[in-house]
């Protein structure tokens, strides 16, 4: 079963209001870099991206991090192969604000900040996320978040964006 | 009908016929735009002591609906319109017009040529009318000698706090003349509003533990308004997230520094397309607005630009940057006119919720 909880228009207001809060806890956008992980992550990032180079007119960089090997489906072995260093710009001195679509154990994000650190000594990371389910099994939290669903565990959150599923919503699955 | 006349201050008459209440009248003349909406126009109280000319040619065709007001009690000082409908039909229509200006005691004129009218006082700006019987020296004296009141807040906005209970959100609206759209919306999304006078202290305020302030719309000036409701805003903006209409948006400006300016010519409809910076989105909204925010006087590591009037570039909408405090300079309430942005209430709502954290 399928139940859409979050339409294209509260979507869209979710995105403008993580944008705002980014200004308000970073007092504004200096050094402020975004890091989408593959694949929804990256869409949303760059969506945030344009926000705020609409409102401050400056030119926000956003990578991509591909961290395939880390998720929770893969065996144990893949998991702990490193993740090389993905972006085309220095993070270092940067105020990294990693981006994805659903945070739910944490062990993504963990291994995102591991491929990160990779590459230099960001000012600062923190965390977006469109959606947070709950059930985390590491210690890690998201600084901004667009909608907290809460949800069973055996339930799944598909986050659809234009660009990859043709409609921008979110729904739960079970 | 019987014959009667629109005065203005600069000595100009217009012969028309009197319908609604036959009694005389002044007030500040504006025109409106809107090609609907004119029961809740006349019922919004940002138009205190004014008359209300329509350019819509045919006003009143739908009568006067069961919820469509904006106010218990208007306070618009007359209606001039070119033809009124004498046949309205509407299934929630409870009287015609020209009933109900009778019953409120609201003179209406009609047989105006509302064009010439309102490309008069786009030249000119808003000025004082009165509809009256005879148009001779003696009406135009009284008019000329008639000094119009800079309380208008203090005349339609409550002096008592009320409660609109529902088990949401706790949310303070302090009024300054308040549009009922602004309760019913926030009724839509199960707030629980407590309505305070715009007098309210901050003190008062965060005694009552509200999760969100709405600062209302309402009618005049802002500079008119006692200096401690700017102490007011500027104590509760950075504690508690703060949404701002209207009048309110124009004090929320105002208490961060910015001016306020004369609008001329002012904006009265629901025609204007209106830029959200943030999304590039335009929008149309529908506006009262005699005053407007002098953007050069914006304090720009303060605030943020987040709606732009695309015909005359004016701020329609500010947010500060460190905290979720924002406003909008149009009625968001979309009664009348779009409803598009009505989402700017929810937008509210979620603000609110992710200053309280997570449910679990």
């Amino acid at each position: 079963m399928q139940k859409e909880v979050v339409d294209s228009m509260a979507m869209k207001r979710a995105l403008t209001r993580i944008t705002y809060e980014i200004i308000e806890q970073n007092k504004g956008i200096r050094d402020v870099a975004l890091v989408g992980i593959k694949t929804r992550g990256v869409y949303i990032a760059q969506r945030i991206a344009a926000r705020l180079q609409q409102l401050e007119a400056a030119t926000i960089p956003v990578g991509e991090l591909d961290i395939t090997a880390f998720r929770d489906d893969q065996p144990l072995t893949v998991a702990m192969a490193p993740v090389a260093y993905q972006l085309d710009f220095d993070v270092a001195g940067k105020q990294v604000i990693l981006v994805d679509d659903v945070l739910f154990t944490g062990r993504t994000i963990r291994a995102a900040l591991d491929a990160l650190m990779g590459g230099g000594r960001p000012q600062s990371i923190s965390l977006a996320v469109l959606v947070d389910r709950g059930h985390r099994e590491l210690p890690i939290r998201a600084d901004f978040i667009g909608k907290n669903i809460p949800t069973a565990l055996q339930e799944r959150i598909k986050v659809s964006v234009t660009e990859v599923d043709g409609h921008d919503g979110i729904e739960i699955i079970n | 009908m019987a014959d009667r006349y629109l005065i203005l201050e600069d000595g100009s008459a217009y012969l028309g016929e009197g319908f609604g209440s036959p009694a005389v009248s002044t007030g500040e003349i504006v025109f409106n735009t809107s090609m609907t909406g004119y029961q809740e126009i006349i019922t919004n109280q940002i138009y205190h002591n004014q008359i209300i000319a329509f350019t819509q040619p045919t006003i009143g065709s739908y009568g006067i609906n069961h919820d469509s007001y904006e106010s218990i009690l208007p306070t618009v000082k007359g209606v001039v319109v070119r033809d009124v409908a004498s046949i309205s039909t509407n299934r929630q229509r409870r009287w015609s017009l020209d009933q109900y200006l009778k019953q409120q005691n609201i003179p209406g004129i009609s047989h105006i040529d509302t064009r010439h009218l309102a490309k008069q006082l786009r030249a000119s700006g808003p000025m004082k009318a009165s509809i009256v019987d005879v148009a001779d020296a003696h009406a135009f004296d009284q008019l000329g000698a008639t000094v119009l009141t800079n309380r208008q807040v203090a005349a339609v906005a409550t002096p008592k706090p009320y409660p609109n209970p529902d088990t949401g959100l706790n949310v303070i609206v302090i009024d300054f003349g308040l549009k009922h759209g602004i309760l019913r919306e926030l009724s839509k999304r199960s707030c629980n509003v407590t309505v305070l006078p715009y007098t309210a202290t901050t003190e008062e305020i965060i005694n009552l533990d509200p999760d969100g302030v709405v600062l209302s719309t309402g009618p005049g000036k802002p500079q008119d308004l006692p200096e401690s409701v700017l102490t007011m805003i500027q104590n509760i903006q950075n504690r508690i997230p703060l949404f701002a209409i209207g009048l309110g948006h124009e004090l929320f400006a105002m208490a961060n520094g910015a001016q306020i300016m004369k609008l001329s010519p002012e904006h009265h409809g629901a025609n204007h397309p209106i830029r959200e910076v943030i999304t590039n989105q335009i929008i149309y909204a529908s506006q009262g607005q005699g005053y407007a925010v002098n953007p050069e006087t914006i304090d720009r590591n303060k605030l943020i630009t987040t709606f732009v009037d695309l015909i005359d570039g004016t701020i329609q909408g500010l947010r500060y940057r460190d905290f979720p405090a924002f406003s909008v300079q149009f009625f968001p309430d979309g009664a009348p006119g779009p409803t598009e942005t009505r989402d700017i209430f929810d937008e509210f709502v979620e603000s609110m919720q992710q200053a309280r954290g997570p449910v679990w």
